[in-house]
């Protein structure tokens, strides 16, 4: 039995910031929009829905006087990282 | 990049790879820390070479210029921490063993200013001096004062370990060749006359430090052209 991928992972800009914050212990908000080439409405959007999920933790704070917005993955986001590129293994697995 | 586009398992793959790929690749330290370190350690072990061999003196001590590049590192590190963007897993622990290393070299200076005068009170307490003695006769004996041999032979040492990590971890290749040559340039200093110890320490700042401070600094600026 095939398990499910995860619809908030299985998206092209989520599944791209939680790539990115997988390797890092923290990134703003501008370093995740120039990294996936998305625009700031898009990713504020999907970023929203990952905090949602729990699977980032968003800090927003004000730095040089500029609001500064800091994104971080939590354990349950790293867990279901895991989970979903186990699930593609084994579809891989059966396609190949 | 769309946000709801439908992928193919291949596609996610390829996307997961490519992601931590640029997260991985993205940040380049400055460099001015490395540069800072290189030329004022090199400038304090070559004047005291030059001091020691062709016996003058600059009327204070050169070694100051090291305490006072603390403060100016103090500023490099503040602005750098406010312009990162992105923290690194290993960045901390890095942190940490340059903090170490600057804590050690105190330690050795330290132990360089105070060892001596105490062994020379404990030995006089029990009765006996060190003295240089002239085998050939040909000069009085002399009373000498306890010295770590080669002293600065242990710095040379201590340049290469916080280097080789830094390469190791950050997989920076100037650093890690840097990090052996001074392991090199140790082994040598403990066979050498201890004024020439100065000359390699000089050495070993200049390619742990100053050369690859001088690659991170293009690096980083090469990155900030790209950015423009």
């Amino acid at each position: 039995m095939f398990k499910e991928l995860d619809p908030i992972l299985h998206s092209q800009l989520r599944l791209a910031v939680v790539s990115l914050l997988i390797g890092v212990k923290e990134a703003e908000f501008t370093f995740i929009r120039e990294k996936t080439n998305a625009t700031a409405g898009n990713l504020s959007v999907q970023v929203q829905k990952l905090k949602d999920a729990g699977y980032i933790e968003v800090t927003k704070q004000f730095k040089d006087n500029y609001p500064q917005t800091t994104c971080k993955i939590t354990p349950k986001g790293i867990e279901a990282f895991e989970a979903y590129v186990q699930a593609l293994q084994q579809y891989l697995k059966v396609g190949g | 990049m769309a946000d709801e586009k439908k992928m193919t398992e291949q596609e996610s793959l390829d996307l997961i790879t490519n992601m931590i790929r640029k997260a991985k690749g993205s940040y380049h330290e400055t460099g001015i820390g490395s540069l800072l370190w290189g030329t004022v350690v090199a400038i304090a072990s070559f004047l005291t070479y030059f001091q020691r061999t062709y016996d003058f003196n600059i009327g204070f001590d050169i070694w100051l210029i090291v305490l006072a590049a603390i403060i100016p590192q103090i500023v490099i590190s503040v602005r750098e921490k406010r312009s990162t963007q992105v923290k690194k897993y290993e960045d901390d622990a890095l942190n940490t063993v340059w903090l170490v290393f600057g804590i050690s070299i105190f330690g050795l200076n330290f132990y360089q200013s105070i060892v001596p005068g105490v062994t020379a009170d404990i030995i006089q307490q029990e009765g006996w001096q060190m003295t240089k003695n002239y085998l050939d006769g040909s000069k009085p004996d002399e009373i000498l004062k306890p010295f770590p041999p080669s002293f600065y032979s242990l710095f040379i040492l201590l340049y290469a370990f916080p280097t080789l990590v830094t390469g190791i971890v950050k997989q920076f290749k100037p650093m890690l060749f840097g990090a052996i040559i001074a392991y090199g340039l140790f082994i040598c200093s403990c066979f050498t006359r201890s004024e020439y110890d100065w000359l390699l320490g000089g050495a070993a700042a200049i390619i742990c430090w100053f050369i690859p401070g001088i690659i991170l600094r293009r690096k980083y600026l090469a990155q900030q052209r790209k950015h423009v």
